[in-house]
């Protein structure tokens, strides 16, 4: 594309009292690299008048825009021209905002600014989108139960094909082994009838959805689109391409052998699974001796919250257990039903249910710690219980006592096994490896061919369940097209997995219709650029397909690297891991960063820091910091980078033998609990740095002049204080040396 | 450590407590914002929160012997803040009803005078009674009732009404204390010092300026308090006038007797006062503490039928009105006799077992001094 620049400033918001554009313009378009009268300036440039400029100008043949203004995270409705090249340069928030008005400073920011955004522009391009073929947008649902039939409705009513794999021989899972439901209308006090049984005929009566009952998924390789699976079924194999996944393989209760304290074990402890079915026989009864139960005593988080068990809380157990409190009390008005609670937890209109149950006066409450449960004689229990309202002890007899017990996610059995095996492997520990193979070898849900393997990974303090950490799209999971609803993401009542499977269900149609188009799925839900290897430089040394943190780089059978392209979700991790830096994007690249660095002004006597800032969270918070008017120190230069995850080396060289003198890798962030949006972008970027900084010694460079500062979005306000405590401390280090170079 | 307390829920307690006016009772979720609240509560052990959980399992045992329940003087407090509307004030009284049932004997008495039937068969009695003394008609010439209802008539059935309502109560206290010793474990204290000091804090009604919410009730429980003292001592001196001196009844209107028939009639008009009070006070407070039990507007009724009927009576006689004036005579009579008998059955058992339970505090220390 023949290039054709057209350079607009704007003055509002404050910008034309910061900066004088009279002496800006000939600074930008010196050292030729626009011509002068290309330079625009507008009062407003975002009102109609100013949009109307460029829009001319776009008439004329303009295409490469370069605008200085607000902030790109604003404003990107009115700057949006499709077709050109637009560089939004952020004049307002990092010059007019936290500059001196009018002071040599400001003007030398919006100089390196403006002359960073043309580069940018100059050396971009606009992005062709890569549109693999034999795409299919079928989208497959694992599990059967309330979120798996409501994500394949969901996707099914949006005009999706859908292929639903349940293991076991009927649909409904939980939902449907349920004697009944908590109400789920206005005045919340009569139990229903589970909504799950109308919901598997909707499924099974659908055409879109095509049901596999008594299967699981054997293996799926390939990638968003083209993911092809094979279903298992009585013995018989079936293979299909599907598109993107909605994983609710839904929760096993908890094992209630290891609730021997709380007496499973006992004839008459039960859990309340067992309660479910007993009611639904019809009659609540003493297992020992079989008469009906008068005294019922409940024990919620029989598991749940308990550090030695299961350390969270399971959510729909209080809900369960006063509906069963229901269950005895509506068969026999003279029973009791006891329930000794840590918290009460009804989230939503449940709490209106526990209202109307407390209102019973057969129903008892109490917070208690559950001590244990004992033998009263003739088959009767002790429930004893600490710190209780009632008193500092208590015994209570019951002749039948109900375990509320907690969710364990299907993914959690996998993972265990999974993790375990890793573990022997890394310490070699082949006894352990033969031992653990020995041992039966879980459900497992996915199968994936992933060199990341075979499912989920396990994720610290989300105790198996399939959690990614993705603060801001809890459905994702860390295998791109694959979604998680219901259960197996966290614990939730039924009308949530519900809700969870319509959220899951949109999550998978936003990946089939993204991958068709060529278009990033997520989180750079707009991006039609990705990475483009000049593989004729290739060494194969695999740290792209080693460091990608989506598995998206796999290697043929020479060795060779290649792309999975729809799982790539654009961080640029390779373009960072590139020794030999070939990886580049159309707007994004080794050469174009390094560009930008080299074309900062550096003056001898004048001190410059480059943050090289995360787009994800980083961005954001410097933004928010200027928006509050936090000054920050002028000597700063802000260049914005997908993810720390893409930051070469070769940039931290071109920076310091131009003569800055210190750099700052601004990301998320990391470890178990990580903010990253692309998993682990920042922690890569630590160890490539840990590197870098023995580099940096050698060469007599202090290792001080660099640091990587990891942010959380939240804490905008403090931010600009650690960036100026650096510029401070790289001020008492001194110039750096290759400035008189 | 300590053994466990085995406790024992009993669902007719609950049901009980539920239908003696606390219905509100299981919508407490045992936040203590009601304990919080309470200006008239000991801060060791506080309550009331403690007996709304006791109640809510119908644990019985515990409030045998419970002073606290005694201690509250339903100021409703609690019941205003509340979150969840679950009214400790009226529960509380209608545990306090509970525990009357559990002190008074015989047991079926308590059931009748708080039941609907109790006033209708005090009429039919008290008839019966006029009958068989051949007195049951509207008698001839001046208007003077002891023609109607004679001074022995009135002797022979309502002085031992009025001793038996003693009676049962004084009987019923001496268990409480007993039983309040017991689940305290106090075995002696200054008994002189702590009635002396109950007294005093009855009198002048301290603990009543406490309240937040329902102020208004001290000033109305003041007047009904006082004007029920003032007509003690008026029926005390006219007893003294007519069957020890001997000389003409105090309540003639022309008689030498007269300033204690001016004591008699001030009682009368603060009784009457002190009763409207409490009523408009309920509706003015309804919205924030509730309108109260059949178990309190009994009480209120029978003490208001009272007093219209005895001033409604000596104006009638005083205008000449000889069927009016009997008819409505008869009434009182009836209610007059009515209040003796339900006096310990009643919410008016709160003289003896709230007095009980503010001297018991003082006598065991719990209360700072």
């Amino acid at each position: 594309m023949e290039k054709k620049y057209g350079v607009y400033l704007c003055k509002g918001c404050g910008i034309g009292e910061t900066i004088n554009m009279e002496k800006l313009k000939p600074r930008v378009s010196g050292k030729g690299r626009v011509p002068a009268d290309i330079i625009k300036e507008h009062p407003v440039l975002c009102s109609p008048e100013g949009l109307e400029l460029i829009k001319n100008d776009i008439k004329e043949g303009t295409n490469t825009i370069i605008i200085g203004a607000c902030s790109p995270r604003v404003k990107y409705e009115e700057f949006d021209f499709p077709g050109t090249i637009t560089e939004r340069v952020n004049l307002r928030e990092f010059v007019a905002w936290t500059a001196e008005p009018m002071s040599s400073d400001a003007q030398s920011l919006a100089d390196d600014y403006m002359v960073m955004g043309i580069i940018k522009a100059q050396k971009g391009d606009v992005p062709e989108p890569n549109i693999l073929q034999d795409l299919s947008k079928t989208i497959l649902v694992i599990g059967g139960g309330m979120a798996g039939l409501s994500a394949a409705l969901e996707a099914a009513n949006a005009g999706y094909q859908v292929v639903l794999v349940e293991k076991e021989a009927e649909l409904g899972g939980w939902a449907a082994k349920l004697y009944k439901e908590t109400p789920r209308q206005y005045p919340y006090d009569k139990l229903e009838e589970p909504r799950v049984v109308a919901r598997i005929k909707e499924v099974e009566a659908h055409s879109g959805i095509k049901v596999f009952k008594s299967s699981f998924i054997e293996k799926t390789e390939g990638q968003p689109g083209l993911l092809d699976i094979t279903i298992k079924s009585n013995g018989n194999s079936e293979s299909m391409r599907v598109g993107a996944v909605v994983m609710a393989a839904g929760w096993k209760p908890y094992d209630a052998s290891k609730l021997e304290y709380l007496g499973y074990g006992k004839p008459n402890v039960i859990t309340s699974i067992q309660m479910e079915e007993m009611a639904k026989k019809g009659k609540i009864t003493r297992p020992s001796d079989g008469r009906e139960a008068k005294k019922v005593a409940f024990i919620q988080c029989a598991g749940s919250r308990d550090p030695n068990h299961l350390p969270y809380c399971s959510s729909f157990c209080c809900g369960t257990s006063l509906k069963q409190a229901k269950y005895v009390r509506e068969k026999d008005g003279d029973s009791v039903a006891m329930i000794f609670y840590k918290d009460i937890r009804t989230p939503g209109q449940t709490e209106l249910f526990y209202k109307n149950m407390q209102n019973d006066p057969g129903v008892l409450l109490t917070k208690a710690e559950v001590t244990g449960v004992s033998d009263a004689g003739n088959g009767n229990l002790y429930v004893e219980a600490e710190n209780t309202l009632l008193g500092e002890k208590i015994k209570v007899e019951a002749d039948l006592v109900v375990l509320a017990i907690g969710v364990v996610p299907a993914t959690r059995a996998p993972q265990e096994y999974l993790d375990g095996l890793t573990e022997a492997q890394k310490k070699g520990d082949d006894a352990k490896m033969s031992y653990i193979e020995s041992t039966p070898k879980p459900d497992f849900i996915l199968n994936l061919t992933y060199r990341q393997g075979p499912e989920i990974p396990s994720l610290e303090g989300a105790y198996g369940f399939a959690d990614s950490n993705f603060i801001c799209f809890q459905y994702e999971t860390r295998r791109t097209g694959i979604y998680a609803a219901g259960c197996v993401r966290q614990p939730m009542a039924m009308a949530d997995a519900a809700d969870d499977a319509a959220g899951a269900a949109l999550k998978a149609i936003q990946c089939v219709e993204h991958v068709a188009k060529g278009i990033a799925v997520h989180p750079r839900a707009w991006d039609t650029t990705f990475p483009d290897p000049m593989m004729i430089k290739c060494t194969s040394c695999k740290r792209c397909t080693e460091e990608c943190p989506f598995g998206a780089i796999d290697e043929d059978e020479k060795g060779t690297p290649f792309y999975r392209l729809n799982r790539c979700r654009r961080c640029g991790t390779c373009m960072g891991a590139c020794p030999e830096r070939i990886v580049s994007f159309k707007d994004f690249s080794v050469d174009l960063v390094g560009s930008m660095i080299k074309s900062i002004e550096v003056d001898e006597d004048e001190f410059r820091i480059i943050v090289l800032a995360c787009e994800n969270d980083a961005y954001p918070a410097l933004d928010s910091a200027a928006i509050k008017r936090i000054k920050l120190n002028p000597k700063v230069r802000i260049i914005p980078v997908r993810c720390l995850g893409s930051t070469n080396l070769v940039w931290v060289t071109d920076a310091f033998s131009k003569g800055i003198d210190g750099l700052v890798l601004l990301g998320c962030k990391y470890g178990e609990n990580y903010q990253c949006h692309f998993v682990k972008g920042s922690e890569l970027a630590n160890y490539r740095f840990s590197k870098v900084k023995e580099t940096l010694d050698k060469l007599q460079l202090e290792s001080d002049r660099c640091q990587l500062m990891q942010v959380a979005i939240s804490e905008y306000d403090k931010l600009p204080q650690m960036i100026n405590d650096f510029v401070e401390r790289v001020e008492e280090i001194g110039p750096n040396p290759f400035k008189e170079l | 450590m300590a053994e466990a307390t085995v406790i024992k829920p009993d669902l007719d307690f609950v049901k009980g407590v539920i239908e003696g006016g606390g219905e509100s009772l299981k919508k407490c979720y045992q936040c203590a914002t009601c304990t919080v609240v309470c200006n008239v509560t000991p801060d060791d052990n506080p309550f009331p929160r403690k007996e709304m959980v006791w109640a809510q399992w119908g644990l019985k045992e515990k409030f045998a012997g419970n002073p606290d329940v005694w201690l509250c003087h339903q100021c409703n407090d609690c019941t205003a803040y509340c979150p969840r509307d679950a009214k400790p004030g009226e529960v509380l009284g209608a545990i306090r009803k509970q525990t009357i049932k559990q002190y008074s004997s015989p047991a079926f008495m308590v059931n009748f005078v708080n039941s609907k039937a109790f006033i209708p068969v005090m009429l039919l009695l008290l008839a019966g009674l006029l009958s068989a003394a051949g007195t049951f008609a509207i008698p001839d010439g001046e208007i003077i009732f002891s023609k109607f209802a004679s001074t022995h008539f009135l002797q022979f059935v309502f002085t031992p009404a009025l001793l038996f309502g003693f009676a049962v109560g004084a009987l019923g206290v001496k268990k409480f204390w007993a039983d309040m010793k017991k689940s305290a474990g106090v075995s002696s204290g200054d008994l002189g010092g702590s009635v002396s000091a109950t007294a005093s804090e009855i009198l002048g009604h301290s603990k009543f300026k406490m309240c937040g919410v329902s102020k208004d009730r001290f000033t109305a429980h003041f007047l009904v308090f006082y004007s029920f003292v003032a007509l003690g001592i008026a029926t005390a001196l006219g007893v003294l006038y007519i069957d020890i001196l001997h000389i003409e009844s105090p309540f003639s209107l022309t008689g030498t007797g007269f300033p204690v028939k001016i004591f008699g009639a001030v009682g009368a008009a603060g009784l009457l006062l002190g009763v409207l009070l409490m009523i408009s006070n309920r509706f003015k407070n309804a919205e924030k503490v509730g309108m109260g039990s059949y178990f309190d507007w009994l009480l209120i009724t029978i003490i208001g039928v009272i007093m219209a009927s005895g001033i409604l009576s000596w104006l009638t006689r005083v205008a000449g009105i000889a069927t009016v004036a009997y008819s409505v005579y008869f009434i009182h009579l009836v209610f007059v006799l009515s209040l003796f008998l339900y006096l310990p059955y009643s919410k008016l058992a709160h003289m003896f077992y709230r007095s009980a339970a503010i001297c018991f505090l003082k006598y065991s220390g719990r209360e700072k001094q």
